[in-house]
């Protein structure tokens, strides 16, 4: 979410004015430096939050007259919605099964840089369904998983197979619904975190792998001691991205299940969704967000905090 | 480079950065009516010769659709007799309009014209004044007269108004002549049992007995309320709870879920149904895929420049249990136009909401879409051409002697999504029908 990235800009100014205070530039002019930026950002992203956080502690419909009712809907959210922690627990497994994507990524992208010849073509080819729009991908996926009798085309692969038993409503059994949508969503971002790990590979010097070959290290023991610890800020870079953009993950499961059968697909943003606009419980939605906001934050913090150590542990 | 040009430089880039994002942080105010009418002029009384422009929300996107048909062709009579009024349509799909009505509504600011759904869905809208009451519309021309008797009470609030409906529907079931044939039923059933029956012979000889899209959970629901209309042994189940004189824990409503389980257990729906949205489903009958489909008579056209043309007739639900009569209905009183109380040209856009609704009628009967209209419409059906379906669908809207609004038009919406997620949790897994009713008391009672 955008509050990471503010976050982050917070950071990076800090470091930043360490280092201008080296270079003896007065703190005024550091201060009218960061002024426009900073208003922009307060603007468009802390007010918002802010707004929303105090939408959280109205009981509103998002129409008429709106109560105060200061941290119920909180409360309700945490302790008394049966619906939330599981719709949490829903995205929170996403997030690590995009993230455990991202190793395979790399293996992937040192396999095609070691030996496929013209690699650029095949990982842009693997990034097609990057630039697809999700909303194509979704129906699309949603006619291949349909039921056999509807043609779905895994169900009839299945079936060709003799592997009737196998078949199922991919979509519609609450059990195995949602892993469906997680990997659709592996699939389509695969190409987009191969394109990463790919050119980070690409761009570690030769020489580095030359003198290592004369030093003896080769194959898989180059990529342990080489390519493995130089790629870390890139490895960094798709980790957090891919835990972003799964917190985020609201499109592809509304255009594929709608949330559904009965909440079995629902993920926080859905949920917000839900309840802001088809519940008509808009302060309670705001709660959502905010929570969601905070979610963010944490755990932007926590990978922050371990990937560092896992730089400095490495270079 | 030397220090001090640096520095100047510095704060006059950043002073020129300042003004511009301040400028950005506040350009949200000075334009904040994205959708009323643009600067025609500040006065609240145009008169003649004044440049006057109405936003007319609508939910016809599909141009080919006689309502989109007969929208055109009314808006740009209305233009021409008027040339210093122009009406910008904003022309979405329900669900998008739905939420971008409710989006505009926070802030306050609807289009001059728009379109809600009636009864509990548009309280919001008129607790929140934003509609302006239209009881003067009615009286102009004999307007009031032209609508079927009581369906205006539906949208109306203290004894005012507030939308005109554009459509007035009931639900019936439409079936497939041939495939019943396939199936050997020789009669159109009367009772659940025999309904359940003719459900299991079509499974048995592979048919798909019950056309529905139930991604969009409105679907079952709107089938399910025809079985509590029954077990409940005639109309206002909802109001009785409403009211305080009925629980859902009542054996009614227990006997309507356990009903409705029979129906998925028998394989009634197509596989999968939670995935197939509404446009889809409907696709299911209309490519002769389904024998039944239970939906509004605003199928009817549809139906009628389908595949299955000609083959399609129309029946009531079934009694159930011997409760219930036959001739009430599921209604389905249409999507109402609504003006902004806040309309900088509210008498104008009454005067061209009088000449629309007053003319709508014979345009739609003209475009073939005479089926489920609000106002009564003159004319012989059949030397107008149309078909047999739709003269058996009159002829069933002849026979209605009460019935219920559909759920989300008679509870509150945190009450409805609960009852939606809970009917589409009982296509994919049985639920005890006690635990399904207990399910909706509890929101009942935590959303009163």
């Amino acid at each position: 979410m955008r509050c990471s990235f503010v976050f982050g800009l917070i950071l990076s100014v800090y470091k930043e004015a360490t280092v201008l205070k080296v270079l003896k530039v007065p703190a005024h002019t550091i201060a009218v430096f960061i002024l426009p930026a900073l208003l922009i950002y307060i603007c468009i992203v802390f007010i918002p939050i802010g707004v929303s956080f105090y939408t959280g502690t109205l009981d509103w419909n998002g129409i008429g007259e709106s109560k105060f009712i200061g941290f119920d809907n909180f409360h309700r959210l945490l302790f008394n919605d049966p619906f939330f922690w599981p719709s949490v627990k829903r995205t929170l497994l996403y997030a690590v099964a995009s993230m455990v994507e991202i190793p395979i990524c790399l293996l992937m992208a040192v396999l095609l840089n070691r030996y496929v010849r013209k690699a650029n073509t095949l990982v842009s080819i693997y990034f097609t369904p990057v630039i697809l729009s999700v909303v194509i991908i979704g129906q699309l996926w949603k006619t291949i998983y349909n039921p056999e009798s509807m043609g779905g085309m895994l169900n009839g692969i299945l079936v060709s197979l003799g592997l009737d038993s196998w078949t199922h409503n991919w979509l519609t059994e609450p059990k195995i619904a949602m892993y469906s949508i997680y990997l659709v969503s592996l699939w389509q971002y695969f190409g987009y975190h191969l394109l990463i790990q790919f050119t980070g590979v690409q761009n570690i010097p030769s020489e580095i792998y030359e003198a290592a070959k004369i030093d003896g290290a080769d194959g898989f023991k180059a990529d342990r001691y080489i390519t493995f610890p130089m790629i870390v800020p890139i490895f960094k870079i798709s980790i957090v991205l891919a835990f972003i953009g799964s917190l985020q993950q609201f499109d592809l499961v509304m255009v594929m299940t709608g949330g559904g059968p009965a909440h079995a697909t629902d993920v926080i943003s859905t949920h917000m969704y839900n309840s802001s606009f088809m519940s008509q419980q808009y302060g309670y939605g705001s709660a959502i967000a905010s929570f969601l906001v905070v979610l963010c934050l944490a755990f932007t913090l926590v990978i922050n905090y371990v990937m560092n150590k896992v730089e400095r542990k490495y270079t | 480079m030397t220090k001090k040009p640096f520095k100047t430089v510095g704060v006059v880039l950043a002073s020129s950065l300042l003004t511009l994002s301040l400028a950005a942080c506040g350009s949200n105010n000075n334009n904040a009516a994205p959708s009323g009418s643009p600067a025609a002029s500040g006065s609240a009384s145009p008169n003649k010769g004044e440049k006057v422009t109405l936003t007319f929300q609508n939910i016809y996107p599909d141009e080919t659709s006689p309502s989109a048909k007969a929208m055109h062709q009314l808006v740009a009579q209305y233009e021409s007799e008027h040339p210093n009024v122009k009406i910008e349509l904003d022309t979405l799909n329900t669900d998008q309009q739905k939420l971008k009505l409710k989006t505009q509504a926070a802030s306050k600011e609807i289009p001059d014209i728009t379109m809600v759904n009636p009864a509990a869905q548009m309280k919001p809208f008129v607790d929140a004044k934003l509609f302006a009451p239209l009881n003067d519309v009615l009286d102009k021309n004999g307007l009031k007269d032209t609508y079927q008797g009581g369906l205006l009470d539906n949208y109306s609030f203290d004894g005012n108004v507030y939308a005109l409906p554009d459509g007035n529907n009931i639900e019936v079931v439409f079936y497939n002549k041939e495939l019943f044939a396939q199936a050997g039923i020789d009669k159109i059933p009367t009772t659940f049992d025999e309904f359940l029956a003719d459900v299991k012979a079509l499974k048995a000889k592979g048919i798909t007995p019950l056309a529905i899209g139930e991604k969009d959970t409105w679907t079952g629901s709107f089938l399910f309320m025809n079985i509590l209309l029954r077990t409940n042994g005639g109309p206002g189940f909802l109001k009785d709870v409403v009211a305080g004189t009925k629980t859902f824990n009542d054996p009614a409503f227990t006997t309507a879920v356990a009903k409705f389980e029979e129906l998925v257990k028998a394989g009634a729906f197509p596989d999968g149904a939670t995935s197939i949205d509404a446009n889809a489903g409907s696709n299911i009958f209309k490519t002769g895929k389904a024998a039944m489909f239970i939906l509004g008579t605003w199928e009817t056209g549809a139906i009628d420049s389908s595949s299955v043309a000609g083959k399609v007739g129309a029946f009531q639900f079934p009694t159930v249990d011997g409760k219930g009569d036959l001739n009430d209905f599921m209604l389905a009183p249409g999507t109402g136009f609504a003006l902004s109380a806040n309309s900088k040209h509210l008498d104008v856009a009454k005067d061209f909401l009088n000449f629309y609704t007053l003319n709508l009628p014979k345009v739609q009967f003209d475009l073939k879409n005479a089926v489920g209209q609000p106002q009564k419409v003159d004319g012989d059906l059949k030397a107008a051409g149309y078909s047999d379906l739709a003269i058996e669908v009159m002829d069933l809207f002849s026979k209605v002697k009460g019935g219920d609004l559909s759920f989300d038009n008679t509870m509150n919406p945190a009450v409805s999504q609960v009852h939606l997620n809970a009917l589409q949790n009982l296509f994919v897994q049985s639920v005890d029908p006690a635990a399904v009713a207990k399910e909706h008391q509890t929101a009942f009672e935590a959303n009163k």
